[in-house]
C-alpha cells in the first residue's frame, strides 16, 4: 500500500476504510504466512502454493530431458555436412537437371553417409558421377540387388563407392561409402524431365525435401504359407514394408538451424520470346541475355532445403504455342515428343452438366501450420464455386474420418452454410489414413448418371502407402473422376500425379495461401468444362510405339503430351478426338519436328510409368511388368524400382582395420510444417528421441516457429487454491484441540476429585 | 500445566491454518477491489495501470456475467502470483475480441466460483483495457486434462474460453479442468446501453 493509495483514500472515505481493513488483513496474512510454513509440515497437502508447479510448466527451458539427446544428435548430425547444387538447363520441351551433393566429413572417423532426397516424379535419372579429389568415377546402371552387392563389396574393401537407389518414383537414396577424415566427396546425378504446361503457363518443379510420411501400422495381416505344404506359414502384410528407407531423421526447426544448404541455377531456353518468369516460393535473380533466354539464380545464394522450388514462365505473346513437335535420333530409332493443346474457346457456350462433387480434406498432423490454412481456403473457395443444381459432400480425415452428409446434398445455402462451419472448425492433428477416406469418397451412393461425379482431394500426400491408395482408386473409381490438390511446401507429387492419372482427373499444387484463388480457378475451369474425349493418335507411315498407349481425356488448358518411338521419321501424326460433342482432329507433319534432347529417356520413363500403372490396374501381372521395366531401364540407363546406379573407385582408400561409421544425414522439416504435430502424435513410429524432443519443443517460445504457435493444445494453469483445504484442516485441528482440552480438563477434575 | 500445551499448540496451528486459508480468500477479494480501480483508470488513460506499486501484472479486461451478477478483473498472464489476485489471461492466446481463442483461467474457489452456474446460452461480457466491449455467448463446456485442453490457439473464429479446476467441490487439486467455451456475438466501443 503505497502513497498512491493514501492519496486516493482521501478522496474516497469508504475506500480508505476498506484499505484499512485490507492492510489489517494483509498484516495478519503476513503473520499467517510465517506460521504457514510450520503448518505445512502438519498439512498433508504437498504444495501450499499450488501455482508454483504450474509456473514451472509454463516456463521454457525448464525441461532438461532433451539436452542429452541433443548431444547424441550432435554426434550423428555434425558428422557429415551436406551441400547441394542444382543446375537445370531447360531446352524448350524438356529440362536436364544436374544435382551435385557435396559430402564433407569433418570428423576423425571413416564414414558411410546415406541421404534420402526427392526428385521430380516423372524425371528419368540416368547419370551418377562420383568425384574424389581430381578423379571422376562414372556409375553404371545395374539391377538393384546386383548394384547393392557391388556397393557392399566396395564398402568392405575400403573403396570409395556411391549408390543411387529409387525408393519411390520421387524419393531416392544416395549412399556414399568410405569418406575419409577431412575428405570431401562429390556425388552428381543427372535427370531428364519434360517441362510441365498448363494453359499459357510453363513450369518446372524441383522438390528439395522429403516430407515426413505417415506409415499406417499393419492391421490386417495376410498369411504366407511355406512352399513345403506343411501348413505352416508366416503372417505378413505391412502396408509400407520399406518404411525405414523413406524415413530419414528430421531436424526440429525449433531446436536446430536448418541444414543442407542448396543453390539453384536455371538456364531457361524457352524457344519463344519470354514474358513473365516467376519463382513461387523463393526470391530469385533473373538475367536476360536474349528475349528467349533467362538465367535464374537464387537471390539469397544458398537456401535450406525445406520446400519445393517452383519456376513458372509465360510467353511474351498473348497465347502459348498450341502445338510443339520434337525429335531425337538415338541408336537406330527416332523418338518423338508432341504437345498439342486442344481448342477450348467454343466450350464456354455449352451448358455444363450438373455435378456431384465430393470434397475430401486431409486434416492430419502433417497438415499443421500453414498447410491446413491453405487447404481450408481452397475448400472454401471450391464450395463458393458450386452451382445451385450441383450436389456435394465433404469428408475430412486424419486417422479418423467424418463424412458431413450421409449422401451428397444439393448445394443450397443451408447445406453450404453447414459445410462452411464444418470446414472452419477443422484442426490439423493425428495420422493420415488416406485409404478409407478415398474409399468413402468413391462410394457412389446417388448413382445418378445424369450428373458428372467428381472427387476433389486436398492433401499433402505425406503417406508411405501410396500403392494402397492407387489400388483403392483403381478398384472403386467407377464413373468418378479424381482431382488432386497438392497442399504445402513439399507435397508428394508422385502421389498427386498418379492418383489423378488413375482417377482420370487432373491435379494442381498450392504452396501458399496467395496461390489458392489462381490455382483453384484453374482447377475449376477443368472441372467445369468437358474434357476432350475419345482421343487417338495415328502415324501415317512410321511404325510407332506410343505412350500413353490409351490416351487419357484432356482437360481444358492442358496439353496432350505424347511420346513415341519410331522406326523412321516420315509421314505425319494425326490426333483425333471429340471436343464436347464435336469431332476434332489435327495433323502434324513429322519433318517439321525440331531437334530435342533426352527424348528417348522421357519415352522410356513414360513406358515404365505405363507398366507400373498396368500392374496397378491388374492389366499386367507383377512379373510381366517387372520384366518390361527392367528391360527398358537397362536399355535406357534409367534408375527405377528395379535398377540402381553404382560407382566404385577402384583404388582402395580406407586402410584395413579402420572402422567405418554410418551416418544417416538428417533432413529439414518442410517449411510451414509443425514438428510437434507430426512427431508428437505418431508414438508407434517416432523413435524415442523424437518424442522426447517433441516434449521439449512444446515449451519453446512460440515466436521461433514459422507459424503462429500451434502446440496441439494449450496447457491450462492450475486453478485451485489450497484455501478450502487449509480452512478445513484448521477447523479440524481446532476442534481436536478443543476435544483434547476438554478431555484433559475432565481428567484433571477427576484426579483432583480422587 | 503440561497437559494444556498440546491442545494449545494444536489449536494455534489450527487457527493459523484456518487463517491462512481465509487469507487467500481475503487477498482474492481485496485484490479485486484494487484491480477494479486500476482497470477503470487504465480505461480512462489508455495505459496499463498497475494495481499496486509492486505488482508484476496489470488488469487487461473485465469479465461479467450479468445474469449471475458476477464480475472479475482479468490480469495479464496466468502465473501463480497473478492467479491469486484475479483471473489470468494466458499469454499464448490472443486478446479478447481478436481472431483466435482468448483463454482466461482462474481459481475455482475464488474468482471463477461462479463458472459452475454459467449455463449454455448465457452471455459473457468482456471489456478490454482499451475500452472496447465484446459480448460472447457460452456455447459448450467440457472437462479436460490440463495438458490436453483441445484448445487450438490457431483457431480462426472469435472465441473465448474460461477455464478453471474441476471438479468444483474437490478439496485437493487434480489434473482435470473445466472449460467453458464461448463465441463472439457482438462488439462495441462502449458498454452496451441496454442490458437484457
Amino acid at each position: 500500500m503505497s502513497n498512491d493509495d493514501a492519496v486516493d483514500s482521501n478522496q474516497h472515505p469508504w475506500l480508505g476504510r476498506l484499505i484499512v481493513v485490507g492492510v489489517f488483513l494483509l498484516a495478519q496474512g503476513v503473520a499467517m504466512l510465517l506460521v504457514a510454513f510450520i503448518a505445512l509440515l502438519v498439512s498433508f497437502e504437498p504444495g501450499w502454493s499450488a501455482t508454483i508447479e504450474q509456473a514451472s510448466l509454463l516456463q521454457p527451458g525448464e525441461a532438461k530431458s532433451g539436452s542429452l539427446l541433443l548431444k547424441d544428435d550432435g554426434a550423428t548430425t555434425e558428422a557429415i555436412r551436406l551441400g547441394t547444387d542444382v543446375d537445370i538447363t531447360v531446352s524448350s520441351p524438356t529440362l536436364r537437371a544436374r544435382v551435385t551433393q557435396v559430402f564433407r566429413n569433418p570428423t576423425k572417423d571413416w564414414v558411410e553417409a546415406t541421404y534420402v532426397y526427392p526428385l521430380a516424379s516423372n524425371g528419368a535419372v540416368d547419370t551418377l558421377k562420383m568425384v574424389v579429389g581430381d578423379r571422376v568415377i562414372v556409375g553404371d546402371i545395374k539391377e538393384r540387388h546386383q548394384a547393392r552387392i557391388i556397393y557392399e563389396q566396395a564398402r568392405r574393401d575400403g573403396q570409395k563407392a556411391a549408390l543411387t537407389e529409387q525408393e519411390r518414383p520421387n524419393i531416392f537414396t544416395n549412399s556414399v561409402a568410405n569418406i575419409g577424415p577431412g575428405e570431401t566427396v562429390l556425388v552428381q546425378i543427372e535427370y531428364q524431365e519434360p517441362v510441365h504446361q498448363s494453359g499459357n503457363e510453363y513450369s518446372l518443379r524441383v522438390p528439395l525435401v522429403v516430407a515426413p510420411r505417415y506409415n499406417p501400422a499393419p492391421i490386417v495381416q495376410s498369411v504366407e504359407f511355406r512352399n513345403d505344404g506343411s501348413g505352416w506359414g508366416a503372417a505378413n502384410s505391412n502396408p509400407v514394408p520399406d518404411r525405414d528407407r523413406i524415413a530419414p531423421p528430421v531436424r526440429d526447426p525449433a531446436k536446430n538451424a536448418p541444414v543442407n544448404p542448396t543453390s539453384i541455377t536455371v538456364r531457361l531456353k524457352a524457344g519463344f520470346a519470354l514474358g513473365e518468369v516467376k519463382s513461387q516460393h523463393h526470391t530469385i535473380k533473373t538475367e536476360s541475355p536474349e528475349s528467349t533466354t533467362r538465367i535464374v539464380t537464387l537471390a539469397d545464394g544458398a537456401v535450406p532445403a525445406d520446400r519445393d522450388f517452383e519456376l513458372t514462365w509465360k510467353p511474351a505473346a498473348e497465347k502459348a504455342p498450341s502445338v510443339g513437335l520434337f525429335r531425337e535420333h538415338v541408336g537406330d530409332a527416332d523418338y518423338l515428343l508432341a504437345f498439342v493443346t486442344p481448342p477450348s474457346a467454343e466450350q464456354a457456350t455449352q451448358k455444363p452438366l450438373p455435378r456431384e462433387v465430393v470434397f475430401v480434406i486431409d486434416n492430419s498432423g502433417s497438415m499443421g501450420g500453414t498447410s491446413i490454412v491453405q487447404a481450408k481456403a481452397s475448400l472454401l473457395y471450391a464450395l463458393g464455386r458450386l452451382q445451385p443444381n450441383d450436389r456435394f459432400n465433404v469428408i475430412r480425415f486424419d486417422d479418423t474420418m467424418d463424412v458431413l452428409f450421409p449422401a451428397s446434398v444439393p448445394a443450397d445455402p443451408a447445406h453450404l452454410g453447414e459445410a462452411l462451419g464444418f470446414v472452419n472448425g477443422l484442426q490439423a492433428r493425428g495420422g493420415t489414413e488416406m485409404v478409407p477416406a478415398m474409399r468413402a469418397a468413391l462410394t457412389d451412393k446417388l448413382g445418378d448418371t445424369n450428373m458428372v461425379r467428381q472427387v476433389v482431394f486436398l492433401t499433402d500426400g505425406a503417406i508411405g502407402n501410396e500403392q494402397q491408395l492407387f489400388e483403392t482408386i483403381t478398384a472403386m473409381r467407377g464413373r468418378s473422376r479424381v482431382f488432386m490438390v497438392g497442399i504445402g511446401s513439399a507435397p508428394n507429387t508422385y502421389l498427386m500425379t498418379r492418383a489423378a492419372e488413375l482417377g482420370r482427373g487432373a491435379f494442381t499444387h498450392i504452396g501458399a495461401v496467395e496461390q489458392v484463388e489462381e490455382r483453384m480457378r484453374g482447377l475449376f475451369a477443368k472441372l467445369e468444362n468437358p474434357a476432350v474425349t475419345g482421343l487417338s493418335a495415328k502415324f501415317s507411315e512410321a511404325k510407332a510405339d506410343i505412350t500413353p498407349a490409351i490416351i487419357p481425356d484432356v482437360y481444358r488448358d492442358e496439353p496432350l503430351v505424347l511420346a513415341a518411338k519410331l522406326d523412321k521419321l516420315a509421314g505425319s501424326l494425326e490426333i483425333k478426338g471429340r471436343v464436347g460433342d464435336r469431332p476434332w482432329s489435327v495433323t502434324l507433319p513429322l519433318q517439321n519436328a525440331a531437334e530435342g534432347k533426352g527424348l528417348s529417356k522421357l519415352w522410356a520413363r513414360r513406358k515404365i510409368g505405363d507398366a507400373e500403372v498396368a500392374r496397378t490396374l491388374r492389366e499386367m501381372t507383377p512379373e510381366e511388368s517387372d520384366k518390361v521395366i527392367l528391360a527398358l531401364a537397362l536399355d535406357h540407363q534409367i534408375v527405377t524400382r528395379l535398377t540402381s546406379l553404382v560407382a566404385v573407385d577402384k583404388t582402395p582408400s580406407r586402410p584395413e582395420g579402420e572402422p567405418l561409421k554410418l551416418s544417416e544425414l538428417p533432413i529439414n522439416l518442410p517449411a510451414g510444417w509443425d514438428f510437434a504435430k507430426v512427431f508428437g502424435e505418431r508414438p508407434q513410429q517416432a523413435p524415442a528421441q523424437l518424442r522426447e524432443r517433441h516434449a521439449d519443443a512444446r515449451s519453446q517460445p512460440a515466436a521461433r516457429r514459422p507459424t503462429p504457435a500451434a502446440p496441439d493444445a494449450i496447457r491450462l494453469p492450475k486453478t485451485a487454491t489450497s484455501a478450502e483445504l487449509k480452512m478445513i484442516a484448521g477447523l479440524v485441528l481446532i476442534v481436536l484441540a478443543l476435544i483434547l482440552f476438554v478431555f484433559n480438563r475432565r481428567q484433571t477434575l477427576l484426579t483432583d476429585a480422587a | 500445566m503440561s497437559r494444556l500445551i498440546s491442545p494449545l499448540v494444536l489449536a494455534l496451528i489450527g487457527l493459523f491454518l484456518f487463517g491462512d486459508g481465509a487469507y487467500i480468500h481475503a487477498k482474492a477479494w481485496l485484490a479485486q477491489l484494487l484491480l477494479e480501480r486500476a482497470f477503470d483508470r487504465s480505461i480512462a488513460t489508455g495505459q496499463p495501470v498497475k494495481p499496486w506499486a509492486w505488482a508484476d501484472t496489470w488488469p487487461v479486461a473485465r469479465i461479467e456475467v450479468t445474469r449471475l451478477g458476477a464480475s472479475a478483473i482479468v490480469l495479464d498472464g496466468a502465473s501463480g502470483q497473478a492467479l491469486a489476485f484475479g483471473p489470468g489471461h494466458l499469454h499464448q492466446t490472443v486478446d479478447a475480441g481478436e481472431r483466435g481463442i482468448a483463454v482466461y483461467a482462474a481459481h475455482r474457489d475464488t474468482h471463477f466460483r461462479f463458472l459452475r452456474n454459467v449455463a449454455i446460452g448465457d452471455e459473457i461480457d468482456v471489456t478490454r483495457a482499451d475500452g472496447k466491449h465484446f459480448r460472447y455467448r457460452a456455447d459448450s463446456s467440457a472437462v479436460v486434462r490440463f495438458d490436453a485442453s483441445g484448445i487450438d490457439p490457431a483457431s480462426q473464429g472469435f472465441e473465448l474460453v474460461l477455464a478453471t479446476c474441476w471438479p468444483f467441490d474437490a478439496v485437493t487439486s487434480g489434473p482435470e479442468r473445466y472449460v467453458l467455451h464461448a463465441t463472439l456475438i457482438g462488439t462495441g466501443e462502449q458498454r452496451f446501453a441496454i442490458e437484457p
